[in-house]
């Protein structure tokens, strides 16, 4: 039997020898590589073949609206992660504009005041789905149906289905202006999606939360509070679902009571095809960012290609079985890889000696 | 006559089975005992068509078996009761037992509930459950369940019937009808295959007893004239079970741990005991018998109604894990790896690093990635972790090297003590012994104070310098002069014995 070696040493180098000539083969395994190539090809494909892609109004244009379902993306992404899902995320959105829009427009406030309190709103509306999904312990799709109801309601109820047009223009330069010819949003959405990156990478709470998403009960018995990880990501998703309803409003110039009716499928399909598993405790960011222009693309695509507007819904449910379907197949010849796998076995022996 | 010929199969970084060949005749009870991790559950899912052999070939009366899936085995009349009962509870015992055949019994759509009852009465009578078909399963005990699931596997005219520890959930009474019904089973011409680690029980009912031992045939031998102990020496290759580790140097009058009157409805009574420094506390028992429920509230993980938990002399306010790793040092090690202890998809890294994250920050508040690479590589190279590095996901290694991973990750975060609930379960016997000795340095060298939760008797036997001995949610006994003298196995598991009696 071999000696065990508590005493806290030196690490070998035995274990550090790795492959080294294989890492372009490791990127392209890699499960956000495929979206990012699918986005290059396609952006690529539009520069050839239609005229009036390469422009830069266009460009703008894709760009600003990939940035908002960023964010759209990032709300669903935060409770996929752990396991969960939000279906109230357009609910909360709406709730957000009629916020902002109400405090704005009806009262007359400057969006000083109004940012900071739609903001809240938001925070709160993730705070109920966490908070009730925490102590009731029923699953989250449940209680997000349920509370999606909820502040739809409140959003009809509140602004009775009319637009509040009242916004100050100074409000607008978050959605339509532009640095160096980027759009606000983006650059913001870039920003967001760096810190989430670092956040998952480098932070306690962000591991935690892929921990959590993992295994829940192992989180747990490894000293993790998972019910305060779970809370909190439902937090952060009524908080991005604010920001992109903000952003919207800046956009439009008009706070629409009717914003995050078409979250729920923009959310899910974004978020899955950017590499979130549906099972939790994995999310790429560059995953996201490339499926949030790939979407945008495929929409704009469509448009150029005169699909009419009103099977819109039907491309994107199909794309986002697409995208399971593959991730599937991937996991299937991943796992059929290992099981049958011998000569591997025999490979990875004399590393592990 | 069922042949396995030649038959291997490989895991990631284990050979699970090496060219095993066993015959199993009509009539005849054949048991397969060995230790865990022995290769007998690989063995029944091979046969079961659950996995496929990557050598070998299993040949049923002749006619070489491809099987694809278990009901391509129910299809050849074998038939596996497992070790987890899985009925529906809401279910009557008649539609439990004709599931798979409801069709058989439906005309135009519908159900004939007074048909379908009266057949399952049939092979209700059979197993001996003196029940009505139209019983509700849910409120039944764990022994009649079992009965219902060897009904099930009678009425799909199993010929070779497998019971894998069928006897580990029953009492001993139900015990002797479950064994009973097996002879009579045999007798009628029914091909039974009895895994088993209760050697008694194999002894008691069994025609022949094959032996597997690190996935290879050690040997089978006719019941007749076969001792216990012949059984246990092949099983584990030499003679005594128990290896004398010596003395502990226990501080008796430091007590890190005091449990004081603990009682949660439903289950503990007022139990109390103490864990002293540098100390193996063993936590005897059967499964269910109140261990893992205490280690819980110990954790705090389940809350206790009243009693007080003291912690190095004071009491102690736990209401979570994370209470007991970040205010007290106090890890848990838990009995079921893959579901609780481990983040399966996960690599080693992530896996042994989750407990101290937060102490591996940089001047700027981020985790290093370096020190996170260079604790799991200590742990790889201290407790020899099989792995090709610290990137591999967990659920690649074998069960003994996904046991020191979840160990690991406690010794990271430099416990004081340590609750180690079933260490060695599927884990193969060289991995074993290096966990025990694992353990046991733990508390000789490094004086971590240390709760071993096992129902393995050698290994409690082994490890712990005190035993409590757990039935029915009670400490009914306790043996306490183990560090002094030195007693044999024998000695040690007849007084246990006697207390579970």
């Amino acid at each position: 039997m071999a000696e065990v070696n508590l005493n806290k040493t030196a690490v070998s180098p035995k274990t550090k020898s790795r492959n080294g000539s294989n890492s372009l083969m490791k990127l392209f395994k890699r499960n956000d590589m495929g979206v990012v190539i699918a986005t290059a090809l396609l952006f690529l494909i539009f520069a050839l073949v239609t005229e009036s892609f390469f422009t830069r109004y266009n460009l703008f244009n894709i760009s600003r609206t990939a940035g908002l379902y960023v964010f759209i993306a990032m709300g669903q992404m935060i409770v996929l992660v752990i396991g969960g899902m939000n279906l109230s995320l357009g609910g909360i959105g709406g709730l957000v504009v009629v916020a902002a829009g109400y405090t704005m427009d009806s009262l007359g406030w400057s969006p000083w005041i109004s940012v900071p309190i739609a903001l809240s709103v938001g925070l709160l509306a993730g705070a109920f789905n966490g908070i009730i999904i925490v102590k009731s312990k029923i699953n989250s799709f449940i209680i997000t149906l349920a509370s999606l109801f909820i502040f739809t309601g409140l959003v009809t109820g509140i602004s009775q289905g009319f637009p509040y047009t009242n916004i100050p223009k100074s409000f607008t330069l978050m959605g339509r202006g532009s640095l160096f010819g980027v759009p606000y949003t983006f650059v913001l959405a870039i920003a967001t999606l760096l810190i989430m990156a670092y956040v998952f990478k480098f932070t306690v709470v962000g591991r935690r939360i892929l921990a959590t998403g993992g295994n829940l009960e192992a989180a747990q018995l490894s000293g993790i509070r998972t019910d305060r990880i779970v809370f909190l990501c439902h937090v952060l998703s009524g908080l991005f679902a604010a920001i992109a309803g903000l952003l919207w409003v800046s956009r439009m110039g008009s706070a629409q009571p009717a914003t995050g009716s078409d979250w729920l499928i923009i959310s899910f399909a974004v978020a899955i095809i950017g590499g979130t598993a549906l099972t939790g405790g994995e999310a790429s960011m560059l995953a996201l960012l490339a499926s949030a222009i790939l979407l945008t693309l495929i929409k704009n695509g469509l448009i150029m290609l005169n699909v009419n507007v009103y099977f819109e819904q039907t491309f994107l449910g199909l794309i986002i079985l697409l995208a399971v379907s593959i991730d599937r197949i991937r996991a299937m010849i991943h796992s059929s890889a290992r099981k049958f796998g011998r000569r591997d076995v025999t490979e990875a022996k004399p590393l592990a000696e | 006559m069922l042949d396995i010929k030649q038959v291997s199969k490989f895991f990631p970084g284990v050979k699970a089975l090496d060219r095993v060949s066993l015959t199993f005749h009509p009539g005849h009870v054949h048991a397969i005992v060995g230790e865990n991790g022995a290769g007998k559950s690989t063995l029944i899912k091979i046969i079961c068509g659950i996995y496929a052999p990557d050598e070998g070939e299993v040949v049923l009366n002749g006619e070489k078996l491809a099987l694809k899936s278990y009901s391509d085995a129910l299809e050849k009349k074998i038939s596996l009761v497992s070790q987890e009962i899985q009925v529906i509870p809401k279910s009557t015992i008649a539609e439990n037992i004709m599931l798979d055949k409801l069709e058989r019994f439906t005309r135009r759509g519908a159900i004939n509930w007074k048909q379908l009852n009266r057949e399952a009465e049939k092979f209700i009578q059979m197993v001996g459950l003196n029940l009505p078909p139209d019983t509700e399963v849910g409120g039944l005990s764990a022994a009649q369940k079992q009965l219902i699931m060897i009904a099930k596997s009678l009425s799909a005219d199993a010929q070779i019937l497998i019971l894998d520890e069928p006897t580990s959930a029953l009492t001993r009474h139900e015990t002797d009808n479950l064994l009973k019904l097996m002879r009579k089973l045999a007798d009628d011409g029914v091909t039974i295959i009895f895994v088993n680690h209760k050697l008694e029980e194999v002894l008691s009912v069994s025609d022949r007893v094959s032996v597997l031992r690190d996935g290879q045939h050690v040997g089978t031998r006719d019941i007749e004239g076969l001792k216990k102990e012949d059984i246990v020496k092949m099983m584990i290759g030499r003679d005594a079970r128990t290896m004398y580790l010596g003395q502990l140097d226990i501080d008796w009058n430091t007590t890190v741990l005091e449990a004081r009157g603990i009682s949660r409805a439903g289950t503990f009574k007022n139990v109390s005991f103490s864990l002293h420094k540098g100390e193996i506390l063993g936590f005897y028992g059967l499964v269910g018998s109140g261990r893992t429920e205490l280690a819980r509230i110990l954790i705090g993980e389940d809350r206790k109604d009243s009693g007080e938990i003291i912690i190095n002399g004071q009491v102690a306010h736990i209401s979570s894990m994370a209470d007991s790793l970040y205010k007290y040092r106090m890890g848990y090690v838990s009995e079921n790896r893959k579901e609780l202890g481990l983040l399966l998809n996960s690599t080693i890294q992530t896996n042994v690093t989750i407990t101290v994250w937060n102490r591996l920050l940089n001047r700027l508040g981020a985790i290093s990635l370096k020190q996170e690479r260079a604790v799991t590589e200590r742990y790889i190279e201290a407790l020899d972790i099989k792995a090709t590095g610290p990137d591999q996901i967990v659920n690649d290694l074998s069960g003994g090297n996904q046991q020191k991973v979840s160990i690991s990750k406690w010794l990271a975060a430099d416990c004081d003590i340590l609750i180690i609930d079933e260490p060695t379960i599927g884990v193969d016997v060289g991995a074993k012994e290096y966990i025990h000795k694992l353990i046991w340095d733990l508390a000789k060298v490094e004086g971590k104070s240390i709760i071993l939760i096992s129902s393995d008797m050698p290994e409690i036997v082994n490890l712990a310098r005190r035993i409590l001995i757990f039935k029915e949610f009670e400490i009914v006994g306790e043996i306490d002069n183990l560090n002094t003298r030195q007693f044999t196995y024998e000695e040690v598991s007849q007084t246990i014995g006697q207390y579970l009696a």
